[in-house]
């Protein structure tokens, strides 16, 4: 069984034609590993994020729509919105939101593009045959699988009254339509599992795994062919399921995937709303955080969807992509007018990969100063899945203000070092985030703090670097940044935090992440492939 | 006989609901003793909470002087111009833990119960029960269009009113949208009609698919699943209670009009937030939104623990500057002064709109506290708690409670709850928990 997945998957990669190396191919074949048993937690419910809402109206209804500007927030919980979508619920101010947004959205639809969504001519104002048509389609598509008799006539039965009070059909579809809209089939993702014969773990449906693999790799509904697949059966096996994966990661929408997780994971979210002083920082304007946030996802899509390349390589390439704001910031030639335009940072630029970049650089710090606290954090709870316990409610917890003998932060927070109730947890994160001091509290490279020196120099777990270059080299290899991406990956695709009997999946995931050269293409593949994905919890 | 579903007990409050009610004289509406004006029965007294994060500083926030006699503090001084208005209750600790820096907190002051603890001791801290302002809601919420509405002044806020566990209701910071969603299309001034728009019925044919739709999921879903769809549920009913509701003749009440839109954009100034206009903006349509009797409870939440926007003049975030700011915190304290400067205005918009003889603020009661006292030690004991209102004559004003024993928080709220008319045995779980109000506070 393992060699037919192995060797099926050698396919895909030729044929998403995303591996330029063939040796590559050769590699994966020779991968041998035994997947280990899971247990998995109760299955739950997952709101959509807005995010998903958004993709999802976009591929129901089509393009060019105005969005409502509100929709019940998304939360993170353990580090993830995904996470939080499984926890969180609708408030009554939510519902009327989305109420509000699925009469809007369809009317804007229909004066869009009447035929697209209406693919029928009604007889006259009341037309079950013809509005039977559009819901069971469109209900199929936005509930991510086939309606029930009972739930087709009712939703037929609300649009037909519409339509004789109105006295319009079009009209009265409005009602059937947002009705779909706002149900919990939509606004849920509802995937629970099926218990199989006796002796088979209990597992998620074909229409549930269409929905799971779908917002995994596109943060969207499932598309026709992938509903297809799922209608005749097909993505319960293995050759069904790696072909469908294959084509969707061929496919434009898999850069949105890609997008969604690493905003998620490096809470690139939070861009949106940077608070910095632009008495102390002169480079700040509203497009700063956006833009930032934008460096870095092309450079992720660059690396994932584009090349198929390292994950390592995020954090040590020169490469980026810079438009004229952030060329400012770095103080290099701006590559285009306008945009973005690609650029390579020289050594002397200090910095290189995504933590040489204002998204890590000015977010993990504060308004008017950076943090080697919040730096350091970032780097061991999001990119090596440390857990660092949040300080102790009643301490004092200010560093000293500068003074002739500490001027640098280096100096100031020794004292997190020194007090050895502090530095239990303080030496884990402020060393690191020191190597990263050359960047003020926005990014900017300086080499002086209030005239005196910077020393970014200091150790991670024992590998040395002198500045910030040499510490994302040592990141890019420590030996649980693989684990952590696996780890990440499988929560945000599972919208729960890793439980105890998930641990081997995990470790399964990174050895073929790790073998596969950290290809997160591979890792992708490999988790939907995995029972850890295609199993369920009991409901209990 | 068989017991009735939920759809069919909905049908029937449905169609009993779409009648107007005979208006009893305006004098007897709000003289807090008469009958309600609408829906008979239950006093229509209010309750309003104002949250601001990061606490004070306790040795500059105390007044001098107790019981009657009393002298506002340093920072309590913006507060001059209602100073008979409200009642300040100092040396209140809470007694819940203190675990998560600033979530313990909020949740301590405002539940009386700690935070919802996880087996790993790692997730994001949520409040394990519903917050003083959803305990209100839950109680005198139901008869108004909406049962409760949040809003918030500092952009990002999230809020913490709480409806249950990962159950947040977040809240309105768009003064635009607020405007909208209340004052908008569907809002009737006194004197109006109701809405006659068949298009009412057809949408809440639309809710009662949903519903019946939750009904049915909810027999496959396990345990937590269930209680969010519960809530889901409670969401969509209340949303066809208030279409029924928009088809009744609004109440006729002196002091409601349409307030002005306010203005759609609050750009920030100097990378400053302009958190006072937006403040103003939100508290005079929470004032008209009790004046036109649109809700009985609101919670508005000035900024988040936690936060670390900048504050006009201030040299560092709200946050870094309680825990890095030296020596006595000179800007530490100015931004509280502004805060409670802000405080005064909601205050005084209250007590401007004219009920009978007594203001809409003598009719409810203003609840103002943060999640801790210092921030730099997120200390739990001195507690601000600043009250403003009589709650229809329940709650003292004008008054200085200072307590040397460090008592409870609890009681306050209890207190509190109590006044809004709300028989509750006891406030808080476990050692947060009380079974008696303060009775200083109360008259």
């Amino acid at each position: 069984m393992q060699i037919l997945r192995i060797a099926l998957f050698t396919v895909t990669i030729a044929g998403c034609g995303g591996i330029t190396d063939p040796s590559g191919l050769d590699k994966a074949a020779t991968l041998d590993r035994d997947e280990p048993g899971v247990s998995l937690p109760e299955p739950t419910l997952r709101r959509l994020t807005q995010a998903q809402y958004s993709n999802s109206i976009r591929d129901l209804l089509g393009e060019g729509l105005i969005f409502p500007s509100n929709l019940e927030p998304d939360k993170s919980t353990d580090g993830l919105r995904a996470i939080g979508a499984s926890l969180t619920t609708i408030s009554p101010r939510g519902v009327e939101q989305f109420e509000d947004a699925a009469f809007d959205l369809v009317t804007q639809a229909l004066d869009v593009d009447r035929d697209a969504l209406i693919g029928c001519e009604p007889a006259e104002v009341v037309d079950d045959d013809c509005a039977r048509e559009v819901i069971t389609a469109f209900g199929r598509r936005a509930w991510r699988r086939p309606l029930d008799d009972d739930e087709i006539s009712t939703l037929v039965s609300i649009s037909a009254t519409a339509a004789q009070t109105l006295e319009d059909f079009d009209q009265g579809l409005v009602y059937g339509l947002a009705a779909i809209l706002q149900s919990p089939y939509f606004l849920f993702r509802v995937e629970l599992g099926e218990q199989g014969e006796s002796g088979v773990e209990r597992r998620f449906t074909n229409h549930e795994l269409a929905s799971r693999m779908s917002f995994l790799l596109w943060d969207t509904i499932p598309d026709e062919a992938l509903l297809a697949a799922a209608d005749a059966g097909v993505l319960t096996t293995d050759e069904g399921l790696q072909t469908q994966i294959d084509r969707m990661m061929a496919d434009d929408r898999f850069e949105d995937g890609v997008r969604a997780f690493f905003t998620d994971m490096w809470t690139l979210y939070e861009l949106d709303d940077l608070t910095k002083d632009p008495t102390v920082f002169t480079h700040m304007s509203p497009e700063v955080g956006p833009s930032a946030r934008e460096e870095t996802l092309l450079g992720v899509v660059d690396n994932v969807v584009h090349a198929d390349g390292d994950y390592r390589e995020m954090f040590t390439t020169q490469r980026t992509f810079l438009n004229r704001k952030l060329a400012s910031i770095y103080g290099v030639r701006a590559p285009e007018r306008e945009g973005f335009g690609e650029a390579i940072l020289e050594e002397s630029s200090g910095r290189r990969g995504i933590l040489g970049q204002v998204s890590f650089l000015a977010l993990q710090s504060h308004a008017v100063n950076s943090s080697a606290t919040l730096r350091g954090k970032f780097v061991r709870e999001v990119l090596l899945c440390s857990y660092i316990p949040p300080p102790p409610s009643d301490v004092d917890t200010s560093i000293p203000e500068a003074s002739a003998t500490a001027v640098t932060l280096r100096d100031r927070v020794a004292v997190h070092l020194e007090d050895e109730y502090c530095a239990s947890c303080h030496q884990l994160v402020d060393p690191i985030g020191l190597g990263f001091e050359q960047f003020d509290g926005l990014g900017h490279f300086r080499t002086l703090e209030q005239g005196a020196t910077i020393d970014p120099s200091g150790d991670l777990d024992g590998a040395s670097f002198d500045v910030a270059w040499g510490l994302t080299g040592h990141i890019a290899e420590h030996e649980d940044l693989g684990a952590c991406l696996a780890q990440t990956l499988l929560a945000y695709g599972s919208g729960h935090s890793i439980t105890q009997g998930e641990y081997e999946a995990v470790d399964y995931l990174t050895e073929g992440f790790q073998f596969m050269d950290y290809s997160i293409q591979f890792l992708m593949s490999d988790l939907i492939m995995s029972s850890a994905f295609r199993q369920s919890g009991e409901i209990e | 006989m068989k017991p009735l579903s939920r759809r069919e007990i909905l049908r029937g409050i449905l169609g009993g609901a779409a009648v107007s009610v005979g208006l009893p004289p305006l004098e007897a509406m709000f003289n807090c003793s008469g009958t309600a004006y609408a829906a008979g029965g239950g006093l229509p007294v209010r309750f309003g909470l104002f949250f601001w994060g990061n606490g004070n500083l306790p040795e500059r926030w105390t007044p001098t002087g107790e019981g009657t006699d009393w002298s506002l503090s340093e920072q309590l001084e913006p507060l001059g111009s209602v100073k008979d208005l409200i009642t300040v209750v100092s040396g209140m600790n809470l007694h819940t833990d203190n675990i998560y820096p600033h979530t313990s907190g909020a949740s301590g002051i405002l539940t009386g119960c700690n935070l919802l603890a996880y087996e790993d001791g790692r997730q994001d801290g949520t409040f394990a029960v519903p917050s003083i302002d959803q305990t209100i809601a839950g109680q005198i919420g139901g008869d108004t269009i909406y049962r409760s509405l949040e809003t918030g002044a500092m952009p990002g806020t999230d809020g913490n009113s709480y409806n249950g566990p990962n159950n947040r209701n977040p809240p309105e910071l768009s003064p635009m949208a607020f405007y909208e969603r209340i004052f908008g299309a569907s809002f009737r001034e006194p004197g109006e009609e109701g809405i006659v728009d068949p298009t009412l019925a057809l949408r809440r044919s639309v809710l009662d698919a949903v519903m019946g739709d939750i009904d049915k999921l909810n027999a496959r879903v396990g345990m937590s699943d269930r209680a969010r769809l519960e809530q889901h549920f409670t969401g969509i009913r209340e949303l066809e209670l208030r279409l029924a509701r928009l088809q009744e003749d609004p109440p006729n009440l002196e002091a409601c009009l349409r307030p002005e839109s306010p203005a759609s954009e609050y750009p920030e100034v100097e990378g400053r937030h302009p958190v006072a206009d937006i403040h103003r903006a939100m508290s005079d349509l929470l004032v008209m939104a009790l004046a036109c009797d649109q809700t009985r409870v609101f919670s508005h939440w000035f900024s988040d623990p936690l936060t670390n926007k900048l504050y006009p003049d201030a040299t560092m975030g709200h946050h870094s500057l309680t825990h890095d700011e030296p020596g006595e915190q000179p800007e530490v304290n100015m931004v509280t002064r502004f805060i409670m400067g802000e405080l005064a205005y909601m205050i005084e918009q209250l007590a401007a709109v004219d009920e009978g003889d007594e203001t809409l603020l003598d009719h409810m009661v203003l609840l103002a506290t943060s999640e801790h006292s210092r921030g730099q030690t997120h200390s739990f004991e001195e507690m601000p708690i600043v009250l403003a209102g009589g709650a229809c004559g329940a709650l003292r004003q004008g008054y200085h409670y200072r307590s040397y024993t460090g008592e409870n928080a609890s009681h306050v709220m209890l207190s509190l709850v109590r006044a809004m008319g709300i028989n509750a045995p006891t406030f808080g779980v476990d050692a947060g928990e009380v079974s008696d109000g303060l009775s200083q506070i109360e008259t």
